[in-house]
């Protein structure tokens, strides 16, 4: 089945062109509202919004690759975004992710088995102050410790 | 436009005011190295390989996005600038791959001719390089190297700006950003070919060219495309009578800096399936013979025959001079009212807005000039022809229903036209001869020889020397 906004965002895209001097500027908040719907950003979706919006499905993939807040496949239940950046990077972000991959048999850019868990490294989140940091889905869990992720991640395996 | 004065690095220049400064360096023999920086495209910006210091603004600018201004000081020699160009350098070596005795760039590659102008130093990353994919086929004969991109956005500009189409962007970020097509749709433009010219690495290269040969054994002649009326200006890349790739010189007038994949790839004929030795047609087949042999055949075909009806076929893809001479001897010598002429009646490739035209001759101008007719209008007088280079499809068709005789025909390549010829004889390619088109603008536009002619070929004018001897016995017979 080939990719259709619903009829609900289709109008809200169709509104949010109008706000910008030509619709490339759009482009954004496009890409946002078809993650929300399909999950991810399929090439399909990309070359769907490229068509919408005028411009060359290669620029759309351009920045879906871009930022690592758009997904191109699909991903877990909770979707752990460990940032890799400078400053986290300093504090020692990878011993967070050498816990993660070992007690949790996480492994970059998998899904775990029963589909609860994926993880990504992902580029800098703005909150150097309080690295090292990750993003779970949309919440920011900061000055990660190995008992802190211990803690969320049994949390999170009982949601 | 306004013209200012500025000053780099201690010569005056008068330059158009907003020229950017690489251009106005340019001028007064500077140069100031670049990447991203291309004179036939927007300026980007990107590579910061170009900064110079400018008096009264604080930090250094790029010279590229810098306009001259009404009495600049420009400087490009300080140790500020050398220390800004290793700088510069040195981060865009971090992840390149030092693969240059397998790179096809090797000897025009940026990289390798800065580093030794404007680095020479050591390299002091210890750390494991970023590795990519080492061979992605983009389509439309492009190769790319991940690994060896230095994201200069010249290609993605070029695509945008000049081939009308965006087919390639940049990936990915930071040290893993990368040029690279949507997945799964390969380029389609028909200026392809131009990537690989422009990208100043050897990222982007010819699947044509590639390890063929090394840069630096071809030498370099300039000449004009033969593909089509717009008569690009290209650069014929040789060695040793062999043409190994094709590639556009500069004329703003009229290719500027580019060519089409069609000319560019259209090279193959000058190297094979040529025509290398006369030959003399037995038992419906051409057979290979001496020039004596040759000449006495079409000496006693056209012994017995009156001047009218003997015509000529001149060919709208020779030279100026060569469909000249041709034609004049068909006046001068056989006393021809009308002269004749054949072209490419080709369709393809397609016309577009961009270089390609839709007449497939370089030189249909000077046949129009020299009011040359088409075989269609042949006298009905004609028994045999004499054909220069070749015949369309529906000429050979056209003679054949006439039932008239090609009695000779000067050939550069095997042709169609070989089984129906009395006799052939090697003519050199535009490659190995000089001369001059006039393309559609009616713009006579020069080509020179890259190296003498293969085989026994002999330009059209000496072979016509040797008629003009049997003419004098036809008219003593006539």
């Amino acid at each position: 089945m080939s990719f259709q906004f619903t009829p609900d965002n289709k109008s809200r895209l169709d509104d949010l062109v109008k706000k910008y001097p030509n619709k490339q500027a759009a482009l954004l908040p496009a890409l946002w509202m078809a993650q929300r719907q399909n999950g991810y950003l399929s090439l399909e979706v990309q070359e769907h919004i490229a068509n919408e919006l005028g411009i060359s499905p290669v620029h759309v993939h351009g920045v879906v690759t871009f930022y690592t807040m758009f997904k191109q496949k699909p991903v877990g239940r909770f979707h752990l975004q460990l940032c890799r950046t400078l400053s986290c990077a300093l504090c020692g972000c990878e011993h967070i992710v050498a816990h993660l991959k070992e007690k949790y048999k996480l492994k970059e850019g998998e899904i775990t088995p029963d589909g609860r868990f994926s993880l990504e490294l992902v580029e800098c989140l703005a909150s150097c102050g309080t690295g090292p940091m990750m993003q779970v889905n949309e919440a920011y869990f900061e000055g990660l410790t190995i008992e802190k992720v211990d803690l969320l991640m049994q949390k999170l395996m009982k949601e | 436009m306004d013209k200012v004065k500025i000053t780099i690095d201690g010569q005056e220049v008068e330059v158009a005011k907003g020229t950017n400064l690489i251009e106005a360096a340019r001028a007064v023999g500077i140069n100031i190295p670049h990447f991203c920086y291309h004179e036939g495209l927007s300026p980007d910006g990107n590579c910061r390989m170009c900064l110079v210091e400018v008096e009264k603004i604080p930090k250094p600018v790029i010279g590229c996005r810098t306009g001259a201004t009404d009495g600049m000081v420009v400087r490009t020699n300080t140790g500020a600038v050398a220390k800004m160009r290793r700088s510069v350098m040195e981060f865009l070596l971090v992840n390149h791959p030092l693969d240059c005795p397998t790179c096809d760039q090797a000897g025009e590659c940026k990289l390798q001719d800065y580093y030794m102008q404007y680095d020479r130093v050591p390299v002091r990353f210890k750390e494991t390089k970023v590795h990519k994919n080492k061979m992605v086929d983009l389509g439309r004969g492009v190769m790319l190297d991940e690994e060896r991109c230095v994201c200069c956005t010249r290609c993605v500009r070029f695509c945008r700006e000049i081939a009308k189409k965006e087919e390639l962007y940049v990936q990915q970020r930071g040290n893993h950003a990368m040029v690279s097509a949507f997945p799964g749709k390969p380029l389609t433009n028909h200026y392809a070919g131009c990537i690989a010219d422009v990208c100043p690495v050897g990222a982007m290269t010819s699947k044509d060219f590639r390890y063929k040969k090394r840069v630096w054994f071809l030498s370099k002649t300039d000449s004009i495309c033969p593909g089509c009326s717009r008569g690009c200006n290209i650069t014929i890349e040789h060695e040793d009578k062999t043409v190994y790739r094709l590639k556009p010189r500069k004329n703003l007038d009229v290719n500027k800096y580019w060519m089409c994949d069609f000319g560019r790839y259209d090279y193959v004929f000058l190297n094979v399936n040529r025509r290398l030795k006369p030959a003399r047609q037995e038992s419906h087949s051409p057979v290979d013979c001496s020039y004596e042999d040759a000449s006495g055949f079409l000496r006693a075909s056209l012994s017995g025959l009156s001047f009218s009806e003997i015509a000529f076929i001149a060919s709208a893809k020779e030279s100026n001079e060569n469909i000249t001479a041709f034609a004049d001897c068909a006046k001068d010598v056989f006393h021809a009212d009308d002269v004749y002429y054949s072209k490419n009646d080709s369709l393809e490739p397609e016309a577009d807005d961009i270089l390609i035209t839709a007449d497939k001759n370089p030189n249909m101008a000077h046949v129009k000039k020299l009011g040359l007719k088409p075989v269609s209008a042949i006298s009905a007088a004609v028994k045999v022809v004499l054909v220069q280079r070749d015949l369309c499809t529906a000429d050979i068709k056209h003679l054949k229903d006439r039932g008239i005789t090609i009695a000779a025909l000067y050939a550069t390549s095997h042709t169609i036209a070989d089984h129906l010829s009395k006799t052939i004889f090697p003519i050199p390619t535009y490659a190995e001869q000089t001369g001059s088109f006039t393309n559609g603008d009616l713009r006579v536009q020069a080509f020179f020889k890259a190296f003498p002619p293969r085989g026994e070929a002999r330009p059209v004018q000496e072979y016509l020397k040797d008629l003009h001897s049997l003419t004098v016995k036809l008219k003593r017979a006539g």
